[in-house]
C-alpha cells in the first residue's frame, strides 16, 4: 500500500456565516488519481483553493506530503506551493510575454534553477517541442494546456492538482489532455483533479463528491 | 531531467530576461512613464542649471539699477573732498571680474548761458556702466579726455533751451575758466542728475578749480562671492581719512531678489515633482491593475512578495533611471534656451545638478510606486485567477 500524500482532518472554511466548506476528511495515497466532484455552490473551489496552500482554512487539518499546511504563515505556504504542488488551470494562465519555454522556466525560477534543456524536455514530452518559441496567442487552447501541464511538472511536485482542465478545450483536444493524464497517472504521479464532468472523472481511481460543502 | 551546466540559466538572467520582455510588451505605459520622468528631470536639470547660476547672472543683471558702494571723505576728517589718487587706490582694491563700474565724482557750481547749474565731473566709461538705466537722446561722451562735449540733463536742457548738437558756454563760478562745449547727449535719469551738466573729469577740475580732487566716488561691484561690507571696511582701513559704505537699499534689494527668484524655483521644483510622482503613479496603478492575473499567476506557481516587489522596483528603476538621463540632457539644453532667453548668454554645467536631479527624481518615481507595489502584493491568486 502506497503513503499518504495528501490528508485533510475536519477541513473547514467559513466567511463570516457561510460555510462552504465543512469538516471535509479526506486522504489521498501516492500514485491515486482522485477526482473532486460537485454541483455548483458545493465549495470544490473553495476545497481546491485550500489543497493548492492559496488560501488557509478556518478549522482543521491540511498535511501535505508530511507537512501540516493548516498552520503555516503565507510566506510558507508560498513555499509549500512551489516545492510540492503542480497546478493545471481551466484557463491555462500563461504570462502572455514570455514563449512556452519560457512559462515552463518561470516555476524552475521561482522554485530553484533554471535549465533550458530540462524546460525543453519537458515541453517535449507533452508533444510541443516544434512550439517552444511561440508565445500563448500563438498556441491553440490544446497547446496552452499542455504548456501549463508543462509549468506543473517541472518541478517534480508531490500532487498535481488540475481545476477543469479540459473545461476550455474542444473534444480533440479533451481526449490529448485526458490521455496526457493517464500517462501521468500510469507513471505514478498523485492527481487531484477538480471537475463537474462525470466522462472525466471514469478515469480517475476514486471520487470525491461534495454536496454543501461535506462529503457526500 | 538533469540539464548540463551549459543550458543552466542563472537567476538574474531569468529576472532580466522576465524584466525586460515585461517592459517590451508594454510600450505605451514605459513610453508614458519615462516620459513623465523624463519631464520632470529636465526642468528640475535645468531649474537646478539656473539656480547655481543665477546668483552671478542676476548679480550682474541687477547691476543695472546702479551703484552700490560709496567711497568718499570721513566725517572725522572735516574735509568734502579726497585724493583723486586715493580714490584710484581704493578702486584697485576691488577684483577686476567683480567690478562692473567705477566713477569719480567732482560737483561745483557753474554759469553756463542762460544761467547757473551743478556741474559734475566723471569717467564717462565708467559712468555709463554705473547707469545703464539712463535714458540717451543723442550719445553718451565716450572718450575719457573729449574735453569738447558734454552731457546735459533733461531738465536743465529744457530750461536753458539746449538740443543735442548745439553748443553751451561753461564759466566757472570761482575760477572764471571758460570753455564752449558741444551738448553730445541729453540724459533722462528720473533723479537730480535730470538737473545736472556732465564734463570729463579732468575738464571739471579745471572750471571748478579743484585738480586732483574728487568728491566722491561711485562703484558698482557684482554682489556673488564678494562680501561688500567687509570690502568697504578694508578700503576705509587702507585710507585714513576716507569713508566707504555699501549702499543699502540696492545692495540689500539685490539679496532679496535673488533668495525670492530662488524660493519661486524650489517652489516649481517642488511642484513638477509632485506632479511627476503623481503622473507616474497613476500609470503604475493602472500597469498593476492590467497585470493582476499575471501577478496572481506568478504568487500561484511560487513568487513570494519579495519577488513582486522586486520585479515591480526593478521596471519602476529601470524606466525611472533612463527617464532621468533622458531628462539631465534635456534639461541642460532647456537650461540653455533659458539662460538665452533670460540672461541673454549660456548657463555653466555644474556637477552638483546630476546628483540634485538624479536623487530627487529617482526616489520622486520609486515613491510613485509605493503605491502600485502595495497593490501588487495585495493582490489575491485564488480570487484573480477565478476571475472570467
Amino acid at each position: 500500500m502506497e503513503k499518504i500524500v495528501l490528508e485533510t482532518k475536519g477541513l473547514t472554511k467559513r466567511f463570516g456565516n457561510v460555510t462552504p466548506l465543512d469538516h471535509v476528511d479526506m486522504q489521498v495515497r501516492k500514485g491515486e488519481w482522485v477526482s473532486i466532484m460537485g454541483p455548483s455552490g458545493s465549495g470544490k473551489t473553495t476545497m481546491l483553493n485550500l489543497l493548492s496552500c492559496l488560501d488557509s482554512p478556518t478549522e482543521g487539518q491540511y498535511i501535505l506530503d508530511g507537512v501540516d499546511t493548516s498552520t503555516l504563515s503565507e510566506r510558507e505556504r508560498v513555499v509549500v506551493r512551489r516545492e510540492k504542488i503542480g497546478l493545471v488551470f481551466q484557463q491555462f494562465h500563461l504570462v502572455p510575454y514570455l514563449t512556452a519555454l519560457e512559462n515552463v522556466m518561470l516555476a524552475q525560477y521561482y522554485h530553484s534553477m533554471v535549465d533550458r534543456n530540462d524546460a525543453a524536455e519537458v515541453l517535449e514530452r507533452v508533444g510541443l517541442s516544434h512550439r517552444i518559441g511561440h508565445l500563448p496567442s500563438q498556441l491553440s487552447g490544446g497547446e496552452q494546456q499542455r504548456v501549463c501541464i508543462a509549468r506543473a511538472l517541472i518541478n517534480q511536485p508531490a500532487i498535481i492538482l488540475a481545476d477543469e482542465p479540459t473545461g476550455n478545450l474542444d473534444e480533440a483536444n479533451e481526449e490529448v489532455i485526458l490521455d496526457f493524464f493517464k500517462e501521468l497517472h500510469n507513471e505514478g504521479r498523485t492527481i487531484i483533479m477538480v471537475t463537474h464532468n462525470p466522462e472525466l472523472s471514469e478515469y480517475s481511481d476514486r471520487v470525491v463528491r461534495l454536496h454543501h460543502g461535506r462529503v457526500a | 531531467m538533469a540539464g548540463d551546466k551549459h543550458s543552466e540559466i542563472t537567476k538574474g538572467m531569468m529576472f532580466s530576461l522576465i524584466l525586460f520582455k515585461s517592459l517590451k510588451v508594454r510600450k505605451n505605459r514605459v513610453f508614458i512613464t519615462f516620459f513623465s520622468i523624463m519631464t520632470g528631470a529636465s526642468i528640475i536639470t535645468a531649474l537646478s542649471s539656473i539656480y547655481f547660476d543665477i546668483s552671478a547672472k542676476m548679480s550682474r543683471e541687477l547691476r543695472a539699477y546702479g551703484a552700490n558702494l560709496f567711497i568718499g571723505p570721513a566725517a572725522s576728517s572735516g574735509s568734502r573732498t579726497v585724493d583723486a589718487r586715493t580714490i584710484e587706490e581704493a578702486v584697485k582694491m576691488v577684483p577686476p571680474d567683480k567690478l562692473t563700474g567705477a566713477s569719480p565724482y567732482v560737483y561745483g557750481v557753474a554759469r553756463l548761458d542762460l544761467g547757473s547749474a551743478v556741474m559734475a565731473g566723471v569717467d564717462f566709461a565708467g559712468l555709463r556702466r554705473l547707469s545703464p538705466y539712463w535714458q540717451v537722446e543723442g550719445k553718451w561722451v565716450t572718450v575719457d579726455f573729449d574735453e569738447d562735449s558734454c552731457m546735459i540733463g533733461k531738465t536743465l536742457a529744457k530750461n536753458m533751451e539746449l538740443k543735442v548738437g548745439d553748443t553751451v558756454n561753461v564759466i566757472g563760478s570761482e575760477t572764471g575758466f571758460q570753455k564752449s562745449l558741444t551738448v553730445k547727449g541729453i540724459a533722462e535719469t528720473g533723479q537730480a542728475e535730470d538737473e545736472q551738466i556732465f564734463v570729463n573729469l579732468s575738464l571739471a577740475e579745471k572750471i571748478l578749480g579743484m585738480e586732483g580732487k574728487v568728491n566722491h566716488a561711485m562703484l558698482s561691484i557684482v554682489t556673488e562671492g564678494t562680501d561688500i561690507d567687509l570690502l568697504a571696511k578694508r578700503m576705509a582701513g587702507a585710507f585714513p581719512g576716507t569713508d566707504a559704505k555699501p549702499i543699502r537699499k540696492v545692495s540689500s534689494s539685490e539679496g532679496k531678489i535673488l533668495d525670492k527668484i530662488k524660493g519661486l524655483m524650489a517652489i516649481i521644483a517642488v511642484i513638477i515633482l509632485t506632479v511627476t510622482t503623481l503622473c507616474v503613479m497613476t500609470t503604475l496603478i493602472t500597469v498593476v491593475s492590467e497585470r493582476t492575473r499575471e501577478i496572481g499567476l506568478m504568487k500561484a506557481i511560487g513568487a513570494d512578495d519579495r519577488e513582486i516587489v522586486l520585479q515591480f522596483l526593478s521596471e519602476t528603476l529601470i524606466i525611472g533611471v533612463a527617464g532621468v538621463a533622458a531628462g539631465l540632457a534635456a534639461g541642460f539644453v532647456l537650461a540653455q534656451v533659458l539662460g538665452q532667453a533670460v540672461f541673454g548668454s549660456s548657463i555653466s554645467f555644474r556637477l552638483i545638478v546630476l546628483p540634485m536631479t538624479l536623487v530627487p527624481s529617482v526616489a520622486a518615481s520609486l515613491l510613485a510606486a509605493a503605491l502600485p507595489v502595495r497593490m501588487a502584493v495585495r493582490v489575491v491568486p485564488a480570487q484573480v485567477l477565478k476571475e472570467d
